[in-house]
């Protein structure tokens, strides 16, 4: 089983409407009640510089978060939560309810544990594609040193 | 997807910021609440709209559930520290709630007090001072005398004092530190 820690960031990377449609067609019956309130908005960077090692704001990011509790008609309670780099809040609601529907295992969960190995999938692909282009742009500061060795043993000469 | 309580929309909080600057504006005049929540105690319709993370909330009579304080986002304080203090109006609790400075005469609480009904009762209250053009009458059921003492006590030294809120199931109504109120 898939780690909590890990359902929202896989699921995340599958379209935005697959999402919607999934949780919505799961959850028709259900009562969906906010524990706090959904919000969209920034949160900011801080960072130390190096001079004076004083904190700084580097800069923004969106950030979107849910919490809610889910009732179904057989009276399952779950709950469930979300905090997601996007600015759309319905997706951190989405994704809140995937947490609450796996975490309890409400009916249909099979569903969104597919969705959640089929992000996690594509989410180990995208970073290994990032440690490759990472990769190709590294520089080996070594062979400088061998070229400089080089061009001292040709002016000596 | 999530069906919010309207109390906790943008706009409905908008409409209750306006009737909260009226009510301090004019006091003593009975204002009515644009929304009222479908759970919870009515004085959800005016913390929902002046609480956030900034400021704290004393609620010495437990007029709030563990769910309204999640949904309030607001830090618990004693009542002697806190920005805001919630309680019932017909319990007079002492308290000394903070009366701010001279530097910052702002940084003083604000009572809000749930009362059974504004505009009608047999407290009646003859109130003077910025914003009534000569004096306004105000009727409260539910009111115990001791919080005007209160009121009064904290606002000996203005600028320096507390404000009130009064608030029932449909309107409010306010007592800023500047307003004179004799009972009669």
């Amino acid at each position: 089983m898939i780690q909590r820690t890990n359902w929202v960031s896989a699921l995340k990377t599958l379209p935005f409407n697959e999402l919607l449609t999934a949780t919505a067609e799961l959850s028709t019956d259900w009562t969906l009640r906010p524990k706090s309130m959904p919000q969209s908005g920034l949160g900011m960077l801080k960072i130390k510089e190096s001079a004076f090692n004083e904190q700084f704001y580097l800069g923004e990011f969106c950030l979107s978060s849910a919490w809610l509790e889910v009732t179904t008609p057989e009276g399952q309670v779950a709950e469930g939560a979300a905090q997601v780099m996007d600015d759309r809040v319905e997706l951190a609601e989405a994704l809140a309810l995937c947490d609450a529907i796996l975490s309890a295992q409400l009916p249909g969960w099979q569903k969104i544990s597919c969705m959640v190995e089929r992000g996690l999938t594509i989410r180990e692909s995208s970073n290994k594609e990032r440690k490759q282009m990472l990769a190709r742009t590294q520089v080996d500061f070594s062979l400088l040193d061998e070229a400089n060795d080089k061009v001292d043993d040709h002016v000596s000469n | 997807m999530l069906a919010i309580d309207p109390v906790w929309q943008a706009d409905i909080q908008q409409a209750h910021f306006r009737l909260l600057l009226d009510a301090m504006a004019y006091p003593g005049r009975c204002l009515n609440l644009k929304k009222l929540p479908k759970d919870g105690t009515v004085a959800l319709t005016v913390l929902s709209t002046l609480l956030d993370a900034e400021v704290s909330l004393a609620d010495p009579h437990k007029l709030l559930k563990e769910d309204d304080w999640q949904m309030l986002q607001t830090k618990s304080a004693s009542t002697d520290e806190a920005d805001y203090i919630l309680c019932d109006g017909s319990q007079f609790t002492n308290f000394t709630p903070k009366t701010g400075s001279l530097k910052s005469p702002e940084q003083s609480a604000t009572l809000i007090l749930v009362v059974n009904k504004l505009g009608e009762g047999e407290l009646k209250l003859n109130l003077s001072g910025p914003g009534i053009q000569v004096n306004q009458l105000l009727s409260v059921t539910g009111l115990a005398g001791q919080w005007l003492a209160l009121h009064e006590e904290c606002n000996i030294s203005f600028p320096l004092g507390v404000d009130l809120i009064l608030i029932d199931d449909t309107q409010i109504a306010a007592l800023p530190r500047t307003t004179r109120v004799e009972i009669l």
